[in-house]
């Protein structure tokens, strides 16, 4: 008899799955696939490293369904900036894979390339490693910024510096358009706060040999040092070359944007980076019950290296609202309007400390952190030495 | 007109520098006519294997370098034997393409082993920090590099332009068949010109990794200030090289110090100039 019965239910289901057309489309709606658009290879391949480390976490602690559904994942690897192949794989995941979700992609003009398709197929996006002013809002509005944007990170440190009577800086800049950007905020900053401007330079990004820029800057005489580099290479080496021509030991102060602290790069930086002021949106150091709990979870399941840099956390809270936003039409049909209004506007504690979505545009309020590169425990650590509360994106 | 005098002698240092670094190419692909862009390549292995010594295995920086030069000599003979010698009478594209390739996986292979981020390297105290030097203050590392890089001149001119077997290279590259004919074991020679060339790579690597920084694009990164300065020197002069780094060097250094604005531009500049003034090279000799 039970044998018949099992026998039976096998059947049945055969039969409903197999043959009732209505089966295989609820099948489909109890799964939300999310593209995960990152760097896998090359010298970004950290990026995509992290944002799986990441996700694996997240997935680990909250399950694989969020709202009933399936959290499906689609990778692909945009190899760095590179818009045409971004252009491509969200073409690719969009109408072939049919992604309801992106996280991703990285980089501003992966970003700018992926938005108009994105907004065509109306599907939420995550801007997880892009930090240009502007780049969600209006033409993507289905976009959502959960990294931060450049002027939050360059203008504070122009009153900080002033503040600490360093009144003369000498800005130095990475020669690309992000850098200009930095470079007009800080020196408006800098103006407003009634600061004075020592200097100016731009580097170019391909650029091995800093001791003539060093001896430049030296003979302004600047109070403090101001520097925009992208994470890695030109961060590593104005950072060494401050140290190793003098600069630090002369007493100028150097102070900067988060990214030349980065975790990820910093031990190769060494002791050359202790004292340096930088503003950043976190820090593995911030003192939260939640970031604790965040941070020693990331590294029982990860490993303490490579260290948790800033995609991390931009990661972690885009896997946060999403989970979050399903779980709010749990048992309904996935609908990318109620899934953006929903995070659109939402304010909460993130490991990093409070953060706000803008309801119009969909970019990021957040505390910024002015941080003193520290020894803890014999590592190098961005210390919060001070809190700015929700510094907007503009 | 202090900052005058320490900037020149950044220049110089940098110049060294970029001779250290470029000095293995010039052996190999000048005096062996053999196109090895996977010399860049060399260079990050003897980054990683100085590193590697230094922090697995407690090796002082300094007796970290012959470990270099020896590993990475080895390792050149391996690849010379297996890959590179079918490939010595084919044309240069062949060999370009050849080396592009093993480039990658040389980018592949580093990061495999050693992981995608930048390597932490630690210069030994008496390297770091600053000196005064008759009323300047100079970099410590600079003046080291300055040190070493002139003493590897003198021995590589004097050992490789101004010996038998400097004369034996080049005879077996200028004529293979009629070198052998005369009893010279070619196959021999070119195993060890291209150690040779090798060992200085991965030196160059070595050395400059504390200013340049180490991690697995480093060949990738270095590979175009590696091909000017060979061929602004001219191929096969080691004392072409020097001048080619020096003047290079120099240039770069206070070009960023004076038109900061043109930064990293005028060693570009002065390539091209150089290239249509002489095709050759500095000191290269018409082929």
């Amino acid at each position: 008899m039970k044998i018949a019965l099992s026998l039976l239910a096998a059947v049945s289901v055969v039969v409903l799955s197999g043959f009732n057309p209505s089966g295989s489309s609820a099948q489909a709606q109890d799964t939300v696939k999310i593209g995960i658009l990152q760097s896998y290879s090359g010298i970004t391949s950290l990026g995509g490293q992290q944002t799986d480390s990441t996700i694996k976490l997240f997935m680990k602690k909250y399950g694989d369904t969020a709202g009933g559904k399936k959290i499906e994942l689609v990778r692909r690897d945009t190899t760095g900036p590179n818009p045409e192949v971004a252009k491509r794989l969200v073409q690719e995941v969009v109408t072939r894979e049919k992604v309801q979700l992106l996280i991703g992609p990285d980089f501003t003009p992966n970003t700018l390339a992926a938005a108009p398709i994105l907004m065509e197929a109306k599907v939420p996006s995550f801007v997880t490693g892009a930090a240009t002013t502007g780049i969600v809002g209006e033409k993507s509005k289905y976009s959502t910024r959960t990294f931060f944007a450049v002027p939050q990170l360059c203008k504070p440190l122009a009153a900080y510096a002033v503040k600490n009577g360093w009144k003369r800086v000498f800005v130095a800049v990475a020669d690309f358009a992000p850098g200009h950007d930095c470079e007009k905020y800080f020196i408006e900053a800098l103006k407003e706060a009634s600061g004075t401007l020592a200097g100016n330079l731009r580097i170019p990004v391909s650029n091995p040999e800093f001791s003539g820029y060093m001896q430049r800057i030296r003979d302004a005489k600047p109070d403090a040092l101001f520097i925009f580099m992208p994470i890695g290479e030109l961060s590593i080496g104005i950072l060494r070359a401050v140290n190793d021509s003098g600069l630090k030991a002369s007493g100028i102060k150097i102070m900067g944007t988060g990214d030349i602290t980065d975790e990820t790069y910093i031990d190769a930086v060494g002791d050359a980076a202790l004292g340096t002021i930088t503003t950043g949106i976190y820090s593995t150091q911030h003192d939260s019950a939640l970031n604790k709990e965040f941070v020693k979870d990331y590294v029982a399941l990860n490993g303490a290296k490579p260290r948790i840099g800033w995609g991390a956390i931009a990661t972690w809270d885009a896997m946060r609202m999403t989970y979050d936003a399903l779980n709010a039409q749990a048992g309904a049909k996935f609908d990318p309007e109620k899934f953006v209004s929903y995070i659109h506007g939402r304010s909460f504690e993130s490991p990093r400390g409070p953060i706000t979505i803008d309801k119009t545009n969909g970019d990021i309020v957040q505390n910024i952190y002015i941080r003193r590169v520290d020894k803890v425990n014999g590592v190098l650590e961005n210390v919060e030495i001070e809190t700015l509360k929700n510094v907007g994106f503009k | 007109m202090s900052s005058i005098l320490t900037v020149l002698f950044n220049g110089i240092a940098y110049g060294f520098l970029l001779f250290i670094m470029s000095v293995g190419l010039s052996v190999t692909l000048g005096m062996m006519n053999f196109v090895n862009l996977a010399q860049a390549s060399f260079s990050m292995f003897g980054g990683y294997v100085m590193v590697t010594a230094m922090q697995s295995f407690g090796v002082p920086f300094l007796a970290s370098l012959p470990i270099v030069f020896i590993v990475i000599g080895a390792l050149s003979i391996v690849v010379e034997r297996l890959i590179f010698r079918h490939f010595y009478n084919t044309d240069d594209l062949t060999q370009v393409l050849l080396t592009i390739g093993l480039v990658f996986m040389s980018i592949a292979i580093a990061t495999y082993f050693w992981g995608g981020t930048y390597q932490r390297i630690d210069m030994p105290s008496w390297l770091t920090g600053q000196r005064a030097v008759l009323g300047l203050t100079l970099e410590t590392y600079r003046i080291f590099l300055i040190a070493i890089g002139a003493a590897m001149a003198i021995i590589l001119v004097l050992g490789l332009e101004r010996t038998q077997l400097g004369a034996m290279v080049r005879a077996c590259v200028d004529n293979r068949r009629v070198a052998g004919a005369c009893g010279l074991n070619t196959d021999l020679i070119f195993a060890l010109t291209f150690a040779i060339g090798g060992g200085l790579a991965g030196l160059g690597g070595a050395l400059s990794a504390n200013l340049l920084g180490l991690d697995p694009n480093f060949p990738l990164r270095y590979l175009v200030y590696l091909l000017i300065i060979v061929s602004v020197g001219g191929m096969g002069t080691i004392s072409g090289t020097l001048i080619a780094g020096l003047a290079l060097g120099i240039a770069d250094v206070m070009g960023k110090y004076y038109f900061p604005q043109f930064g990293g531009f005028v060693i570009y500049v002065l390539t091209v100039a150089c290239m249509l003034w002489r095709p050759h090279g500095l000191l290269g000799r018409q082929t």
